[in-house]
C-alpha cells in the first residue's frame, strides 16, 4: 500500500509540473485560439533566468520571482512583435510562428548559457517518514508554489475586470468585440499571464531535474496531452489532467513496467477522447 | 536572359567545372565529416572532439597532407540524437560530399547513420558502445570502426569490479537505448559467468521529470550495489532522488555519466564513494602527448579529461595514414582496405602521422594511438583497458586498472 502511495506522490509532483505547462498552453488556446509550441522554450528560458539570478543572489525564491517577471516580459514581447501581427490569421500561421519563436529562444539560450547541463544548487535533505511513507520536504514546497500559481491565475480570471474580459473573449471573440472589449488589452494580459506561468513551470521542472536548453521542448508533448485531456481552453481541466496522467503513469508501473508507462497516459487520452471528445472538463462547442 | 544566352552560360559553366576537375584531380582535398555531439547528452565531450579533429587535421596538413592530398573538415552537430544525427549526416554526405564520418559518439546516432554511410560507401568511425554497431548485419560492408570498448566490454569491466569489491546483490538500471541496455546486458552475462545473480533490473525512459518510481522498485529488494548504464543528465536526477530516499548502497557507473560535471551538479555528499569505471587512454604513449598538447591548446584542459577526444585524434590520424598507404588518387574502398593494415601488427611502431608517412616508404606500420594501441579485432572493435576510480570529497581518484 505504501508503495502505491509513494508512487502516487511521485506522479502527483510530475503531474503538477506538466499541469502548469498545460495551463499555459490551454490559456493561449482558449483565448488566442492556437496551440502555442513556444510554451516549452518559455519554460526553459524561465529556468535559466532563475538559475542565473539565484547564482548571483543566492536565493532560489528571488530567482523564481525574477523569472516570473521575465516571463511576463517575454510573453508580452512575443505578442507585440509576432502574434499581434498575425491576429486574424489562421491558427496554423500562429502555430508556425510559435515554433519559430521556440527555435529562436532555444538557440539564444544555447548561445548564452551553453549546452552543458546546469542544476539549481539546493541542499538535499533526507525525507520525512509518515506511516512508513517517504515525504520529501522539497515536494511540499514545489506543490505550494504550483497551488499559489494556480490560485493567482484563477483570481485574475474570475475576480478582476480584465479576467472577466478574457473569459468573454474566450467565450465568443466576436460578441466580446461588439461589446466594446479591446482585444489588445486582453491579449497583453493573456500573454503576461501565460509567460509567467510558463516560467514558473520551467523553474519547477528545472529544480526537479536538470536545466538544459532542450528541457522545455521535451516537456511539450506531455503538456499538450494534458491540455487536450483536460478539455482544451479549460484551465482547471489542464491541471486535473496533468495530475491524473502523472499519477496514472507512475501507479501503472508495477503492472506495465517503466518502458510502457508513457504509453499508458496516451492510452488514457485516447479512451477519454473516444468517450468525451471535448475532454474531461471541456464543453462541446456548438455550431457557429 | 534568352534561350541562346542561357545555353551559352550553361555550356561554359559545365566546361569550367570539368576543366577544374581535370586540373585539380591529384590535389582534391579529402573531406572528413566531423559528426559530433555538440549538444545533448554528449555535450560534455562533443566540442572537445570537434576541436581535436580540426587540430589533428592541421597537424597532418602541416606534414604535407596524405598521399599529396590535404584534409578538409566539415563539422556538424548530431545533438546526441538519432533524428538530428541523420539530418546532419545526410547533409554531410549528400551536400558536402564528405568521404568519411568521424567522431560519432552516441550509439543511437551511430545506428541511425551507418546505413547512410553504407549506401555512400564511406568509412564511419565511432566511439559508441552499443554491441550491435559492429555486428555483420549492420556493418555489412566493413566500413565501421569502433575506437572504444563495446558496451559489453564495459559491462564485463563492471562485473570484474563488482567481484573485486565483494558485492553480492547487484541490481541494474539502464537508460533505454542501445548503449545503456547493451552495457547492462554485458554486465549480466559476465556476472552470470562468475556465478552471480542480479536481484532486480530496471530499464528506464529518457527525459522523465522524475525517476522515483524506478528507484523505488530497485530499492525495494535492498541491493548492495546498483550498476547503471546511464548518461549524465539522468544520472544527475537519479542520484539526487536516491540520496533523498536516505538509502546508502554503492553505485557502479560508467565514466561518461560519472565525471567532474556530475560532481559539480549534485555535490560531494551525494557522489561520495561512487565507483566509476572508464576506459583508459593510452596515457604513456607519445601519441597521447601530442594529442594532449593539442587538446590543451584548443580547450585549455587536460587531454585526460576527454577520452573521446583522444579517440577522435586517433580516428583522423588513422584515416590519414590509410590514405597515405593507399597512395595517390586511391578510391575510398582502397583506403578503407588499408585501415586495419596501418593500425594492427605487424609493422614498425609509429605514434604520429609524420612518423607513419616516413615509415610507410620502407614498409608496413602499426599505429600506436593516443586513446589505445588501436589494434582492431576481426569485427573492427578495440579492447582498451579500464580503470576503477572512487569519488571521495568530490575528487575522482583512480584506484586500479581493470583488464578484461
Amino acid at each position: 500500500m505504501s508503495v502505491l502511495v509513494e508512487l502516487f506522490i511521485g506522479g502527483l509532483m510530475s503531474g503538477l509540473v506538466v499541469g502548469l505547462a498545460a495551463l499555459a498552453i490551454t490559456l493561449v488556446f482558449g483565448i488566442a485560439r492556437f496551440p502555442n509550441a513556444a510554451t516549452g522554450d518559455a519554460m526553459t528560458l524561465g529556468a535559466f533566468v532563475a538559475l542565473s539570478v539565484s547564482a548571483i543572489t543566492g536565493s532560489v525564491i528571488i530567482g523564481g520571482l525574477i523569472a516570473a517577471v521575465m516571463g511576463v516580459a517575454v510573453g508580452v514581447g512575443a505578442y507585440v512583435l509576432v502574434f499581434r501581427k498575425l491576429a486574424g490569421r489562421s491558427s496554423v500561421a500562429n502555430l508556425l510562428a510559435s515554433m519559430g519563436i521556440a527555435f529562436f529562444v532555444r538557440a539564444v539560450v544555447g548561445l548564452i548559457f551553453g549546452h552543458q547541463q546546469q542544476v539549481f544548487q539546493l541542499p538535499l535533505v533526507r525525507p520525512w517518514r509518515v506511516f512508513d511513507i517517504r515525504i520529501q520536504p522539497s515536494d511540499l514546497t514545489l506543490a505550494t508554489v504550483a497551488l499559489v500559481t494556480l490560485g493567482a491565475v484563477f483570481l485574475v480570471l474570475h475576480m478582476t475586470p480584465v479576467g472577466r474580459r478574457m473569459r468573454a473573449v474566450a467565450d465568443d471573440p466576436g460578441l466580446a468585440r461588439v461589446s466594446g472589449i479591446s482585444p489588445t488589452r486582453v491579449m497583453i494580459a493573456l500573454w503576461a499571464m501565460t509567460g509567467s506561468v510558463s516560467a514558473i513551470a520551467g523553474v519547477m521542472y528545472g529544480i526537479k531535474t536538470v536545466v538544459t536548453p532542450e528541457m522545455g521542448w521535451d516537456m511539450l508533448l506531455p503538456a499538450f496531452a494534458a491540455a487536450i485531456l483536460g478539455g482544451i481552453g479549460h484551465p482547471v481541466g489542464a491541471i486535473v489532467a496533468g495530475v491524473l496522467l502523472g499519477a496514472l503513469q507512475e501507479m501503472s508501473t508495477p503492472l506495465v513496467g517503466f518502458t510502457y508507462k508513457i504509453a499508458i497516459s496516451f492510452v488514457v487520452l485516447l479512451i477519454v477522447l473516444l468517450v468525451r471528445p471535448q475532454g474531461l472538463l471541456g464543453q462541446a462547442e456548438g455550431a457557429r | 536572359m534568352n534561350r541562346r544566352q542561357l545555353l551559352a552560360a550553361m555550356t561554359s559553366a559545365t566546361l569550367i567545372a570539368s576543366a577544374r576537375e581535370g586540373w585539380s584531380q591529384a590535389n582534391t582535398p579529402f573531406k572528413i565529416g566531423a559528426l559530433n555531439p555538440i549538444t545533448g547528452s554528449g555535450a560534455a565531450y562533443g566540442t572537445g572532439m570537434q576541436k581535436t579533429i580540426f587540430a589533428a587535421v592541421d597537424e597532418i596538413n602541416g606534414a604535407g597532407g596524405a598521399a599529396g592530398r590535404k584534409l578538409q573538415v566539415v563539422a556538424d552537430d548530431d545533438q546526441s540524437q538519432p533524428q538530428a544525427g541523420v539530418l546532419a549526416a545526410k547533409k554531410l554526405i549528400e551536400i558536402d560530399d564528405v568521404q568519411a564520418l568521424v567522431g560519432i559518439w552516441s550509439s543511437g546516432v551511430a545506428l541511425a547513420t551507418i546505413p547512410l554511410a553504407n549506401d555512400a560507401n564511406i568509412p564511419v568511425m565511432v566511439t559508441s558502445g552499443a554491441p550491435e554497431i559492429t555486428s555483420p548485419k549492420i556493418n555489412s560492408k566493413g566500413l565501421v570502426y569502433r575506437f572504444n570498448a563495446t558496451g559489453e566490454g564495459f559491462g564485463q569491466a563492471f562485473a570484474e569490479v563488482c567481484a573485486r569489491e565483494g558485492f553480492k546483490r547487484p541490481a541494474t538500471m539502464a537508460f533505454n537505448n542501445a548503449s545503456g541496455v547493451g552495457t547492462v546486458e554485458g554486465f549480466r552475462k559476465a556476472w552470470a559467468k562468475k556465478g552471480g545473480e542480479i536481484v532486480e533490473a530496471v530499464v528506464y525512459e529518457p527525459n522523465q521529470p522524475s525517476y522515483r518510481s524506478e528507484l523505488q522498485k530497485i530499492l525495494s529488494v535492498k541491493p548492495d550495489v546498483i550498476v547503471a548504464g546511464s548518461y549524465l543528465a539522468d544520472t544527475t536526477i537519479i542520484l539526487r532522488e536516491w540520496f533523498q530516499t536516505g538509502e546508502t548502497q554503492k553505485w557502479i557507473l560508467p565514466g561518461w555519466a560519472a565525471n567532474a560535471d556530475l560532481v559539480r551538479a549534485v555535490g560531494a555528499d551525494v557522489t561520495e564513494g561512487l565507483l566509476v569505471v572508464n576506459s583508459v587512454s593510452n596515457e604513456t604513449s607519445s601519441a597521447f602527448m601530442s594529442y594532449d598538447a593539442a587538446y590543451r591548446k584548443a580547450m585549455n584542459q587536460s587531454g585526460a579529461d576527454n577520452v573521446y577526444a583522444a579517440m577522435a585524434w586517433d580516428m583522423v590520424v588513422v584515416l590519414a595514414l590509410a590514405i597515405e598507404a593507399a597512395g595517390p588518387n586511391a578510391e575510398i574502398a582502397a583506403i578503407n582496405a588499408k585501415i586495419k593494415e596501418v593500425t594492427n601488427p605487424p609493422g614498425a611502431m609509429v605514434s604520429s602521422f609524420a612518423e607513419g608517412k616516413n615509415a610507410l616508404k620502407v614498409g608496413k606500420i602499426n599505429y600506436e594511438g593516443a586513446s589505445s594501441s588501436v589494434d582492431f579485432s576481426a569485427t573492427s572493435d578495440l579492447i582498451p583497458d579500464f580503470d576503477l576510480s572512487v569519488i571521495a570529497d568530490g575528487k575522482i581518484n583512480r584506484r586500479y586498472i581493470v583488464k578484461i
